[in-house]
């Protein structure tokens, strides 16, 4: 084989390997078309309270609502609570609505919140409710897993992990 | 024997396809795969994270082990295991202690990291054959998330103490039927949900490479022993083993046969621990890639590398390491001092980084397979135990001056291109769950006629003939009359790779299968409730169907009309619906099965719950099918056991 030869087999190599990780890349970000049904799924969604009530995430439509799934058994969820505490605080009053999510036990959540002085509403999720995450792009299917949805309804932004405090205030201010 | 044509010889400049550029390359190719939206750490799939196995130690206890990849740790505390059936009960599990860590409002709380292996009692065996084991873990990742409460089963055979991992053994050749049935997620483990992330996923046992040697770490250690044994007799490596043993025991120096072993020993030594160095950190890097390693394309483009590897071995361009670096390295080697055990060891350790043009393919091929098995400490000792056995030629070099050595000849370019034809077979292997089965078997056809020709399968032998090349002959004849099978087969509409004529026996006994219809056909949820609820005592199987689906259509031409299937199909209900209108009746029934579409079969116990981690997806072969009703029958049996 000679030169030609030689950059030929590292072109098909490098071909190859190119289009394998478009593909895989391509594969990735399919789920995010899929949002849009999940969106709608989110907003439907209705999860008792911690009362048992049944309450339905579309009640605060209108507003800019950041729904945060959380759970008191996950460390980072936790560490994240006081920042949205302070924000719901801090931006509430200008159309601000913070909805925890928790993929936990009422009697687990309950003390927690009056401790940490949980100022929004905390619904409970149930398997099904990992399951629409996952349909929100949560694929993994972890917590802190928190999307943003704008007044006219529509997910603006969804993260994965603990919020930081001026990162997300940043996203936050422009919507409301 | 095959004609022989020494690379390099009598040749132009010698080309190098540097292993760098390979590796490269493959590593650039998964980085691209990286997410492109930046704030979303790259997690791994539960699954992946916390790999979960299980088996049985002893008449009452499971042993369970989780591997848990680097930056990921599980909860001490949070385990929650099910046994179905329900007679028999997990009890209290023999946790090692975990690392401890402060946890503001829990307190202290234990996590494992690495691997984890602990015990598992169970009661009141008797009752079951064969148990599922739902273990229910919850971990979380270092970046700052947690996992919720994740479900993975085992399949457990308590009679044989055997253990069927389910994840694998019926997804194996699940996906078979073609890439149409290979992206459509099954969630063949009982508690694991499809997710879109499966969607290429060719099966959720991202260790296909290790199943090659089913019969455990190891035969595949000793495989990897054997094959560096056989590399050290191809044609680069054995002319210098005599001129490298001269150097490691020194020259001029009297020495006992002994210390030249012992000198050699060292030598060898040296050269396994750089080896099982590359052997750990393939592995490491699969393990971080597990999740890409089970991807389609990936595997495509691992089977064209393994391709392209092999073409060194059969001379149609030569691999190795820049021969800048090579002299480098040579030039630092003889720096050290042979006869001296520490001068030695570091020549070894050197001398392992200087890969030559035989060794070059196959070692980077091994370490693609490690790296697509993912276990590093499998890596490690693999890469070792080769090396080890690249270095026995040397030893026995050293301890007997020589006198035990094969003759150097032509006959070690065979063993060369021996290599090449493993690297094409694994490259089918790689390949095998993405291409549909007639595909597969007519790769192994190609390879297998063009390895029997080049043995001289059909050219007439000299008179005198050497009797290694009557053996040679005989094996290319073999090879041969196995492709020309593979080729029959697949024609003959076989889908078997273990079988290929399995079809021409079916098929000399079919003609009287267009009896009565096989299934019940039901068109909506209602109507297979109430199909299920009729046949109340007996399980029930539910068979998709469509028209257009080629699997659905083998299924029913190769797999039912076995004898055995029949029989045991006599004891089941069975049911069928056909989605061909694919009207909102039958969407809402696929959905509910949580399947895209046929073929899929889904099977109920008599009480009409769903057998969960039994589904079968795409076409399977009769003998497989089969060993799934066993298990349906079984679970019949164990259920009505229980109700007793």
């Amino acid at each position: 084989m000679n030169r030609r030869g030689q950059w030929l087999a590292i072109a098909l190599v490098a071909a190859g390997a190119a289009l394998a990780g478009f593909a895989f890349n391509a594969w990735r970000s399919a789920p995010q078309a899929a949002a849009a049904d999940a969106t709608a799924a989110l907003l439907d969604a209705r999860l008792p309270d911690l009362d048992g009530r049944p309450q339905a995430v579309q009640q605060w439509n209108g507003r800019v609502i950041v729904v945060n799934f959380w759970a008191t058994w996950c460390a980072p969820c936790r560490d994240e609570i006081p920042i949205l505490v302070k924000l719901q605080e801090k931006h509430g009053p200008r159309g601000l609505q913070f909805v925890g999510i928790a993929i936990d036990q009422p009697d687990k959540v309950r003390p927690y919140a009056t401790e940490m002085r949980m100022n929004f509403p905390i619904l409970i999720g149930g398997a099904e409710t990992i399951e629409l995450t996952r349909k929100l792009g949560n694929r993994a299917g972890v917590l802190p897993f928190t999307v943003i949805i704008s007044r006219d309804g529509r997910i603006v932004a969804r993260e994965i992990g603990a919020a930081k405090e001026a990162q997300l205030e940043a996203q936050l201010l422009p919507l409301l | 024997m095959m004609k022989i044509r020494h690379p390099g010889a009598g040749r132009g400049p010698v080309t190098r396809l540097w292993i760098p550029a390979v590796v490269a390359m493959t590593i650039l190719a998964l980085l691209l795969a990286a997410p492109l939206r930046a704030a979303e750490p790259d997690l791994l799939e539960p699954d992946k994270a916390f790999r979960f196995s299980a088996r049985v130690v002893a008449a009452d206890a499971i042993e369970l082990r989780y591997l848990v990849a680097p930056g990921y740790y599980l909860y001490r505390d949070k385990f929650r295991f099910r046994i179905e059936p329900e007679t028999v009960q997990p009890g209290t599990p023999d946790l090692p202690p975990g690392e401890k860590k402060k946890d503001e409002f829990f307190g202290e709380v234990q996590t494992y990291r690495g691997e984890v292996r602990f015990r598992l009692p169970i009661t009141n065996t008797a009752s079951a054959d064969a148990i599922t084991l739902t273990a229910t873990s919850q971990g979380c990742a270092d970046v700052g998330v947690c996992y919720v409460p994740h479900d993975q089963t085992a399949r457990l055979n308590l009679a044989s103490a055997a253990v069927q991992p389910s994840s694998g053994a019926q997804a194996e050749r699940g996906a078979q039927a073609g890439l149409g049935a290979a992206v459509r997620p099954e969630p063949v483990e009982g508690g694991t949900a499809a997710t879109p992330a499966d969607r290429f996923a060719v099966s959720n046992d991202d260790s296909a490479i290790a199943r090659l040697f089913d019969g455990g770490v190891a035969l595949l250690i000793a495989s990897f022993f054997g094959f560096g044994l056989l590399l050290s007799f191809t044609p680069c490596v054995l002319p210098m083993v005599p001129i490298l043993s001269g150097i490691i025991v020194g020259r001029g120096t009297q020495l006992t046969k002994t210390h030249a072993l012992l000198l050699s020993g060292a030598y060898v030594l040296g050269m396994a621990i750089t080896y099982a160095v590359a052997g750990v950190l393939a592995g490491l890097s699969g393990a971080m890639l597990s999740a890409a390693l089970q991807n389609a394309w990936v595997l495509g483009s691992f089977a064209a590398i393994f391709v392209l590897l092999s073409g060194a071995m059969f001379g149609f361009y030569e691999l190795q390491l820049p021969s800048a670096l090579q002299t480098r390295l040579a030039v630092a080697t003889n720096r050290l001092h042979g006869g001296h055990f520490a001068g030695v060891f570091a020549m070894g350790a050197l001398s392992a980084l200087i890969v030559g043009p035989c060794v070059a393919a196959p070692l980077a091929a091994a370490l693609l397979y490690i790296s697509k098995s993912g276990d590093v400490v499998l890596g490690g000792s693999a890469l070792f135990a080769m090396a080890l056995g690249m270095g026995v030629p040397l030893m026995v070099v050293g301890a007997s001056a020589g006198t035990l050595m094969p003759k150097v000849g032509p006959w070690m370019e065979t063993v060369k291109r021996f290599f090449g034809v493993l690297l094409l077979g694994v490259a089918i292997y790689l390949v095998a769950p993405l291409v549909p089965i007639a595909v597969e078997m007519l790769a192994w056809a190609a390879l297998l006629v063009i390895t029997g020709i080049h043995l001289r399968a059909i050219d007439p032998l000299p008179a005198g003939a050497h009797s290694f090349d009557r053996i040679a002959k005989g094996v290319g004849v073999i090879a041969l009359v196995a492709g020309i099978a593979f080729v029959v087969g697949a024609l003959s509409g076989s889908r078997d790779v273990l079988q290929p004529l399995a079809g021409l026996r079916s098929a000399a006994s079919a003609p009287e299968t267009a009896g009565a219809p096989l299934f019940t056909r039901v068109a909506s949820a209602d109507e297979l409730d109430r199909a299920i609820a009729s046949a109340r005592g007996r399980p029930v199987m539910l068979d998709f169907y469509a028209d257009w689906c080629v699997s659905c259509k083998e299924m029913e031409r190769y797999t039912f009309t076995n004898a055995q299937v029949k029989t045991r199909m006599d004891a089941i209900a069975k049911l069928q619906v056909d989605v061909t209108a694919n009207t909102a009746e039958h969407q809402a029934l696929l959905r509910r099965f949580r399947l895209f579409g046929p073929p899929g079969i889904v099977f109920f116990d008599g009480d009409g719950r769903e057998i969960d981690g039994l589904r079968v997806i795409g076409f399977q072969p009769a003998d497989r099918f089969g060993k799934v009703l066993d298990q349906v029958l079984a679970f019949e049996r164990t259920t009505a056991a229980s109700a007793r």
